[in-house]
């Protein structure tokens, strides 16, 4: 008897609460309509609250508060997940949030922007003088054309922060090898011998994900120049993957595996698995993008580390963070305006810097950190000399598997490195065919 | 489940007091306990991989992987989880969607299966068909169209427009398996009923229902878990942090590129013990529920 009596007040506490619900619902959207009272700006970003961008607008929120008396912010942290596949349902709502942060790219922004969901910034960035602030590599991810393809026509997001991809190494292990920090691609390759030599696999890689493809992409920019990047990217050209820095890339990634700089085993290990080998000093090099500086920091002990860019390239895989967006159904648009406007501010910039994170527009002697100014300093470095070359499986839709699929090949040896690269431009021409260019 | 382990540590007394003397103690009996305990490792290994990392600091698991134990007890994860996304509020959310819907489904399906299992409407074979092939629907595939309706009838991003879709997405399985229980259902107490001139409605609520009280609490109970668990709807249909329920809020620790295995392992914690707790409460309904045809 007494379960039933449990059901039944499961139930009419379940009842009863789903009819306070219903009517609470309604009113959660109305905040800041009737004018001249307060107004509430609703953002979302899904950066964590301990990381840079995390740290730098929790900073510009206050700062907006305090600039907007009648404005209360109404922030909501949100996973990356959830953005990636709800986003054009929820923009295409009355409950599209007043400004986002969303992923850059042809298939994610470039996309809402075809499909007339995000507010062209043009104007906006030209009156408020954005586009002084961001290099011209940076902007390509901020400009989509009607055919929501980056790289040129209308502004349709702001970034705050860049990424790069960079070689960590373990200080340590370098001096007791007696190995200084290579300038040149010769003198990196002669350290990687000398690890090997010592019986030690120099490079620490995530065969399964990401990472591998971004060295062969690396080994591959060292043979190009812009016009290639242009080409492979945005589609301004042709690109012949058995040119000489496609060729280049898979042959020498093939012969980096067979002389040991790279682990056989190492196809099957997921990124994040690479990061605690080379965090619990497995292995004395890893290279992988800014997005692992602040958790190398933070949490590798026992050993001195320090990172520099890929010696010899004049470019590097890497391009602008994710972008501030304003949905077309945003309420209030000109509070977001203003919003990002505090975010590009040298202050906030700065403390995105001494945080951690790579600002994009921040003052180098304001940086405290001495890690903080080398990463920073290097991004300058390569921004100045016009070197983010993107990510290599950005061209085309589906291509990050094509990419993993590839590598992985590579590294186990099952195939050469001329089928490889056929496997690769297939599904590049096959979307290239589709866009029309 | 409650008589085996009660059986077991009766006997694991018994052998306590009287070593050699248990009948039918031979070789096979031990190979079964071996194996269950080599079952239950397999399968607790997973929680107790969690539960480990869910009390280490992020530094620790750096430096030693997933795998090394702990230097000390690191509770920072979990209350910062908690307070980062008011975990409260997600557990009411959850609470209140999948009560709700177990309620409502259950009632749904009682409805539905009489219809079909007792009063045998005509075409049932198809109806129940219809049934099933919208069972085996994807939710992905369902995600567009629910979301336009949603969306014209101003339910998009409220609970109850979840509660509304999976009470008819519970409702549909139990409508399956309760007309199958139903059709089974003993004509002559129903006949009887009739004769002492009671309505279909009052035979619904005053005979079959108390009768097939064991079914209807199992069910109530799978619907309860399965809607607690439940991702991916909640996740296209709950859009303010306010309403989202427990499985979305875990979601919000995965990045893009990188993940807080620390704090993935105590949300991942958090999340699982209250439908642990909640089976383990409603344990012996279950298994009374699973043997009432056994009985028989």
């Amino acid at each position: 008897m007494s379960k039933a009596g449990i059901v039944a007040a499961l139930a009419a506490a379940a009842l009863a609460l789903a009819a306070c619900g219903s009517t609470e619902t309604p009113d959660t959207g109305g905040g800041g309509g009737s004018a001249g009272a307060a107004r509430t700006l609703t953002l979302w970003h899904y950066e964590g609250a301990n990381s840079a961008m995390g740290v730098a607008w929790a900073e510009a929120i206050k700062q907006f508060e305090a600039s907007h008396p009648n404005v209360t912010v109404k922030f909501e942290e949100k996973g990356f997940e959830q953005i990636q596949k709800t986003a054009s349902m929820v923009l295409g709502s009355d409950q599209a949030p007043d400004i986002m942060e969303y992923n850059k790219g042809n298939a994610t922004a470039g996309l809402l922007s075809k499909q007339g969901l995000l507010t062209d910034l043009s104007e906006e960035t030209a009156k408020r003088g954005w586009d002084k602030l961001l290099s011209p590599s940076l902007q390509t991810t901020a400009r989509y054309d009607d055919r929501g393809i980056m790289g040129s026509g209308k502004w349709f997001g702001i970034p705050n922060y860049a990424e790069y991809v960079m070689v960590y190494y373990n200080k340590d292990a370098f001096e007791k090898q007696g190995i200084a920090v290579p300038t040149t691609f010769e003198e990196f390759t002669a350290a990687l011998d000398t690890f090997v030599k010592a019986g030690i696999t120099p490079i620490s890689v995530g065969g399964a994900e990401y990472p591998a493809q971004q060295i062969m992409y690396q080994l591959a920019l060292s043979k190009a120049q812009r016009p290639w990047v242009d080409a492979f990217q945005l589609y301004k050209g042709k690109v012949d993957f058995h040119g000489p820095e496609w060729t280049y890339g898979a042959t020498t990634f093939a012969d980096w595996v067979k002389k040991g700089y790279i682990a056989k085993d190492s196809a099957g290990i997921k990124a994040e698995d690479m990061g605690l080998a080379f965090m619990s000093g497995k292995f004395p090099i890893m290279i992988s993008g800014s997005w692992w500086y602040g958790r190398v920091a933070t949490e590798s002990k026992g050993f001195k580390w320090g990172s520099f860019l890929w010696p010899g390239n004049q470019m590097s895989a890497g391009s602008s963070g994710n972008l501030w967006v304003v949905p077309e159904k945003s309420k209030n648009k000109d509070l977001a305006y203003d919003f990002i406007d505090i975010t590009m501010k040298k202050d906030i910039q700065n403390k995105l810097g001494n945080a951690g994170g790579v600002p994009v527009a921040a003052d180098p002697t304001s940086i405290t950190d001495e890690k903080n100014k080398e990463l920073i300093e290097n991004f300058n470095k390569l921004s100045t000399q016009d070197g983010l070359a993107f990510y290599p499986d950005w061209p085309a839709p589906g291509y990050y598997d094509v990419m993993v699929a590839g590598v992985q090949e590579l590294i186990n040896g099952g195939k050469t490195p001329a089928q490889v690269l056929d496997e690769l431009a297939q599904p590049y021409n096959d979307n290239l065919a589709d866009i029309g260019g | 489940m409650t008589s085996l382990s009660v059986r077991r540590a009766r006997s694991a007394q018994q052998a306590g007091h009287a070593r050699g003397r248990l009948p039918g103690a031979g070789p096979g009996r031990w190979a079964v306990l071996a194996a269950l305990v080599v079952l239950a490792v397999v399968m607790l290994l997973p929680f107790a991989i969690v539960a480990l990392n869910a009390v280490k600091s992020p530094a620790e698991y750096s430096a030693g992987g997933p795998l090394a134990l702990p230097h000390g007890i690191y509770l920072d994860g979990i209350v910062e989880f908690w307070n980062r996304v008011d975990f409260g509020r997600k557990l009411l959310n959850s609470l209140l969607v999948s009560a709700a819907v177990a309620v409502l489904a259950v009632v749904l399906s009682v409805l539905n299966a009489y219809a079909l299992g007792v009063g045998r409407v005509r075409g049932r074979l198809w109806i129940l068909v219809l049934f099933l092939v919208a069972n085996t629907l994807p939710q992905e595939a369902l995600a567009y169209p629910l979301y336009y309706i949603a969306k014209a009838v101003g339910l998009y991003d409220s609970r109850l427009a979840l509660i509304i879709i999976f009470t008819v997405v519970q409702g549909a399985f139990g409508t399956y398996l309760l007309s199958a229980v139903l059709g089974n259902f003993p004509k002559e107490i129903i006949e009887a009923a009739e004769m002492d001139g009671a309505s279909r409605w009052r035979i619904l609520w005053r005979i079959v229902v108390p009768i097939s009280r064991p079914t209807l609490n199992v069910l109530m109970i799978f619907f309860f878990i399965w809607t607690w668990n439940e991702f991916f709807l909640p996740l296209i249909f709950l859009i303010s942090n306010d309403n989202q329920t427990v499985p979305v809020v875990l979601g919000v620790l995965q990045g893009e590129r990188m993940m807080d295995a620390t704090m993935s392992s105590a949300s991942a914690l958090l999340g699982i013990i209250p439908a642990v707790a909640f089976f383990l409460i409603f344990q012996r309904t279950l298994t009374r529920g699973v043997t009432v045809g056994a009985v028989k």
